[in-house]
C-alpha cells in the first residue's frame, strides 16, 4: 500500500497490511521484510466491541421452543385426542402450556411437575367449556398422584389468573351415566337389569338435584352422589327384580368403579327420601324403611318440591326465629302460623308425621363430636417475670446427660455390630 | 383413588342429534342457584338508602385511614362522586377494582316470601331492623373470631450449638438427618419453638399475642441457661390464625359464582371455599356448616375486619328453602 513508510531493508514504498493469522503487519512486498506489527493479544477494553452478542442469544435458545416445551406439548395433543376433545380445545390448552412456560418458575420446575402441568392445562380448557372432565379421570391417565396435581393445579391458576368455572354437575351425571355398561344385555349383564338410557338419565338427574337441594352435595366430591344417585334410580325403575342387588354389585355389573363415599352418600339420600315419603299421603300408612321406599322413589321425585318444602323446615329460619326472640319479638305466632299451615294441608291431627327436621347439611345435623369449652380468659401480658424454677425444669441434670451419652453410645456400638462394614 | 374418574370424553353420549353445548333444560332451584331476587320494590328502595348511607359512612372512615397518601385521595373523590350516584351495577364495578364487595340484597333476602308458598314469616312491607340511618357497628355479627394459633419469630442474637442444646435440654428433639432445627416445647404457655443454628427462632402455638411473646421469652431463657449468650432480638408476629362459627349452612356453589374473583371453590380436592379478601389481605376458609378460618394476619384487626367484610356476604347466601 503507498503512502507512509518505506522498507528499511530495500528501501521501497511498496508496504502491503497482511495479517499473519491474527497478527496484522504491514510488510514489504519487494523483500518480505516485515516493517511493522499488531498485537497478537487484545486487551479486555479492546475486545469490547466483540462482545455484543451474548452466548445464548447467539445460539438462539430463546428464540426456539425448548425440547422439554416441545415434549410438553405433544402430550398436551395427545391428552387431548386420547380425551376425543374437539379441535379448539387443543388449541387453548396448546396457548395455556405455552403461557404457563414463560413462567420461570414453571420452566425450572421438576419432570413431574410439567407432566402434571399437561393436565393441568387440558383441564382447565375442558372447565371453560363446560365439558365435564373430572381431576380423577385426568390423573388417571397421566399416573399422577392427586396431592402433587391440586399443587400444580392451584398454582397455574393463580399464576395465569385464570377464571375457572366450577365443575358441571348436570353434564358430568350425563356423560357417567352413559359410562355404566346396563343398557344392553351381555353375558355378565342378565335381561333384567338391563335398563333404558334416557329414563335412568332423566330420573338420576331429579335424584342428584334433590341431592343438591337437601345439601348433600356441597362440599363433597360430585361422583360418589352421583354412583348413589344411579343406583337408586336404576333399583327403582324395576324394583321387584333389583332390590336384592347391593350397591358394589351394581358397580361391577356395571364395570365403573365403586368410589368409597358412595355408600354414606347412599344412605343419606335414602333417609331424605324417607322424610319426604312420611309426608305423602298414601305412603305414610306403609311405615317404609330405607328398602322399601325404593320403591316408590317415582312418586316421590314426582312431588319432590312440595315434599321437600314439607318435610324440612328451614334450618336457618329457625336459627333466625330463636335470634328474634333475643331480640325480644315473640316467637310463638311465628311457630303457631307453620304448625297449622302444616296440619291443614297434611292429614288430620291424630296421624300428623313428626315435626319437620331442619334442612341443613349432615355435617351440621351429627351431634358436635366434643363440646370445646370457651378458653379462658389470659390475663398475660407477655413481660411477665419469668422464674428460675420454671426454667431448670426444662434442664437435665448432669447426671441425666451422663446416662444419656452413654445411652447414646451403647445405641451407636449396638448399631455398629449389626452392621459389620 | 381410582373412584374419583368420572367418563372422560363424552364419545358415546353426545348423540349427533344433541349439540355439544346445548344449554341444559331448566331444573329448579336445584342445580343451578338462583339468583337473589326480592320480589318487593318498596324494600329495594329502603335497602338502596340503607347501602348508600352505609356505603358514605364506611368511605368516611376510611379517608380518616388513608389521608397521608396523595393517590388515596384521588380515590376518595371518585367514591365520594361514586357514592352520590350510587346504583347496584356502579356497586359491582366498584367491588371489581378490589374493594371487598357488599351484595345488594344482603339484608332483604332473610324476607322475600317464595314466589307460590304462604309466607311463614312477616310480609317484608313490616322491616325486620328499623330502618335507622346504619351505622357500621349496628350492622356487626355479633360473633368475635376466637385466636387459635399465632407464629412468631425471634432472634436470639448469636450462634447456637444445636448438639448441646438437644443433649442438656429435657423438652428438646433433634434429628439433623430429618430437619436442621432443634424442636422444644414448653408446657405452659403450650407452644413449640424451632431453634436454628443461625440463632433464629420460631415460637408457633400460642393462642394471644402476649402468649406468644412469653412463650418467646422462655425459651430464651431455656437457651440462656444452658450456656448460650441469648438475647431477645426483633420478636415479630408472623402469622395469626382465628376461626369462628356463623351458625348457618353455606351454598359454597353461589358463592363462588358472584365472589369468583375472589373465591376458590374444587369440591374435589377440599371441601371448604378458599376466598382471598383483598382488604384487608386475609385468606378465608369457608365450609358447608358455617365455619370459617381466618388465616394470614399480622395484627388481630385485620381478623377482626375481615371477618365483619365476610359477614354480610354469607348472610346472603342462607338459603331459605
Amino acid at each position: 500500500m503507498p503512502g507512509g513508510g518505506q522498507c528499511p531493508d530495500c528501501g521501497s514504498t511498496e508496504l502491503v497490511e497482511d495479517s499473519h493469522y491474527s497478527q496484522s503487519q504491514l510488510v514489504c512486498s519487494d523483500c518480505g521484510c516485515v516493517v511493522t506489527e499488531g498485537v497478537l493479544t487484545t486487551t479486555f477494553s479492546d475486545e469490547g466491541n466483540l462482545r455484543e452478542v451474548t452466548y445464548s442469544r447467539s445460539t438462539g435458545e430463546n428464540d426456539q421452543v425448548s425440547r422439554s416445551q416441545q415434549r410438553g406439548l405433544r402430550r398436551v395433543r395427545d391428552l387431548c385426542r386420547v380425551l376425543q376433545l374437539p379441535s379448539t380445545f387443543e388449541d387453548t390448552a396448546v396457548a395455556y402450556y405455552q403461557q404457563a412456560y414463560r413462567h420461570s418458575g414453571i420452566r425450572a420446575a421438576r419432570l413431574q411437575k410439567k407432566e402434571v402441568l399437561v393436565g393441568c392445562c387440558v383441564l382447565i380448557t375442558c372447565r371453560q367449556h363446560n365439558w365435564p372432565l373430572t381431576m380423577g379421570t385426568v390423573c388417571a391417565l397421566l399416573y399422577a398422584d392427586l396431592d402433587v396435581f391440586s399443587g400444580t393445579y392451584m398454582q397455574i391458576v393463580k399464576l395465569l389468573g385464570l377464571d375457572v368455572p366450577s365443575l358441571c354437575l348436570a353434564d358430568l351425571v350425563k356423560t357417567y351415566c352413559s359410562s355404566f355398561r346396563l343398557f344392553q344385555a351381555s353375558p355378565s349383564v342378565p335381561a333384567k337389569y338391563v335398563e333404558d338410557k334416557e329414563k335412568m338419565l332423566s330420573r338420576t338427574l331429579q335424584l342428584v338435584e334433590l341431592a343438591d337441594e337437601t345439601w348433600l352435595v356441597t362440599g363433597r366430591h360430585p361422583l360418589p352422589v352421583i354412583t348413589a344417585a344411579t343406583f337408586l334410580a336404576w333399583q327403582s325403575l324395576q324394583p321387584s327384580h333389583r332390590l336384592t342387588c347391593s350397591l358394589a354389585r351394581f358397580c361391577k355389573l356395571a364395570n365403573v368403579d365403586l368410589p368409597y363415599p358412595a355408600s354414606s352418600r347412599l344412605q343419606e339420600l335414602l333417609s331424605v327420601l324417607l322424610r319426604m315419603a312420611e309426608r305423602l299421603a298414601w305412603l305414610q300408612v306403609l311405615k317404609l324403611d330405607k328398602r322399601s321406599v325404593v320403591k316408590h322413589i317415582g312418586d316421590l321425585l314426582q312431588h319432590r318440591h312440595t315434599l321437600v318444602r314439607k318435610a324440612f323446615r328451614d334450618g336457618t329460619a329457625e336459627m333466625e326465629a330463636g335470634e328474634k326472640e333475643l331480640r325480644g319479638r315473640c316467637q310463638g305466632p311465628e311457630q303457631g302460623k307453620e304448625e297449622v299451615a302444616s296440619s291443614s294441608l297434611d292429614l288430620p291431627e291424630g296421624k300428623r308425621p313428626a315435626s319437620p327436621t331442619p334442612l341443613l347439611p349432615p355435617c351440621m345435623l351429627k351431634p358436635p363430636k366434643r363440646i370445646c369449652p370457651p378458653p379462658p380468659v389470659s390475663t398475660v401480658t407477655g413481660d411477665e417475670n419469668i422464674s428460675d424454677s420454671e426454667i431448670e425444669q426444662y434442664l437435665r441434670t448432669p447426671q441425666e446427660i451422663k446416662d444419656f451419652e452413654k445411652a447414646q453410645a451403647a445405641r451407636q456400638a449396638a448399631r455398629s455390630v449389626s452392621n459389620p462394614p | 383413588p381410582p373412584y374419583a374418574q368420572g367418563l372422560a370424553s363424552p364419545q358415546g353420549a353426545m348423540t349427533p342429534g344433541i349439540p355439544i353445548f346445548s344449554p341444559m333444560m331448566p331444573y329448579g332451584t336445584g342445580l343451578t342457584p338462583q339468583p337473589i331476587q326480592s320480589t318487593n320494590s318498596l324494600s329495594i328502595l329502603e335497602e338502596q338508602q340503607r347501602q348508600q348511607q352505609q356505603q358514605q359512612q364506611q368511605q368516611q372512615a376510611q379517608q380518616q385511614q388513608q389521608q397521608q397518601q396523595q393517590q388515596a385521595q384521588q380515590q376518595q373523590q371518585q367514591q365520594a362522586v361514586a357514592a352520590v350516584q350510587q346504583s347496584a351495577s356502579q356497586q359491582a364495578t366498584q367491588a371489581a377494582s378490589g374493594q371487598t364487595p357488599q351484595l345488594f340484597h344482603s339484608q332483604t333476602l332473610t324476607t322475600a316470601p317464595l314466589p307460590g308458598t304462604t309466607p311463614l314469616y312477616p310480609s317484608p312491607m313490616t322491616p325486620m331492623t328499623p330502618i335507622t340511618p346504619a351505622t357500621p357497628a349496628s350492622e356487626s355479627s355479633g360473633i368475635v373470631p376466637q385466636l387459635q394459633n399465632i407464629v412468631s419469630t425471634v432472634n436470639l442474637g448469636c450462634k447456637l450449638d444445636l448438639k448441646t442444646i438437644a443433649l442438656r435440654a429435657r423438652n428438646a428433639e433433634y434429628n439433623p438427618k430429618r430437619f436442621a432445627a432443634v424442636i422444644m416445647r414448653i408446657r405452659e404457655p403450650r407452644t413449640t419453638a424451632l431453634i436454628f443454628s443461625s440463632g433464629k427462632m420460631v415460637c408457633t402455638g400460642a393462642k394471644s399475642e402476649e402468649q406468644s411473646r412469653l412463650a418467646a421469652r422462655k425459651y430464651a431463657r431455656v437457651v440462656q441457661k444452658l450456656g448460650f449468650p441469648a438475647k431477645f432480638l426483633d420478636f415479630k408476629i408472623q402469622n395469626m390464625v382465628g376461626s369462628c362459627d356463623v351458625k348457618f349452612p353455606i351454598r359454597l356453589e353461589g358463592l363462588v359464582l358472584t365472589h369468583q374473583q375472589f373465591s376458590s371453590y374444587e369440591p374435589e380436592l377440599f371441601p371448604g371455599l378458599i376466598y382471598r379478601m383483598i382488604k384487608p389481605r386475609i385468606v378465608l376458609l369457608i365450609f358447608v356448616s358455617g365455619k370459617v378460618v381466618l388465616t394470614g394476619a399480622k395484627v388481630r384487626a385485620e381478623i377482626y375486619e375481615a371477618f365483619e367484610n365476610i359477614y354480610p356476604i354469607l348472610k346472603g347466601f342462607r338459603k331459605t328453602t
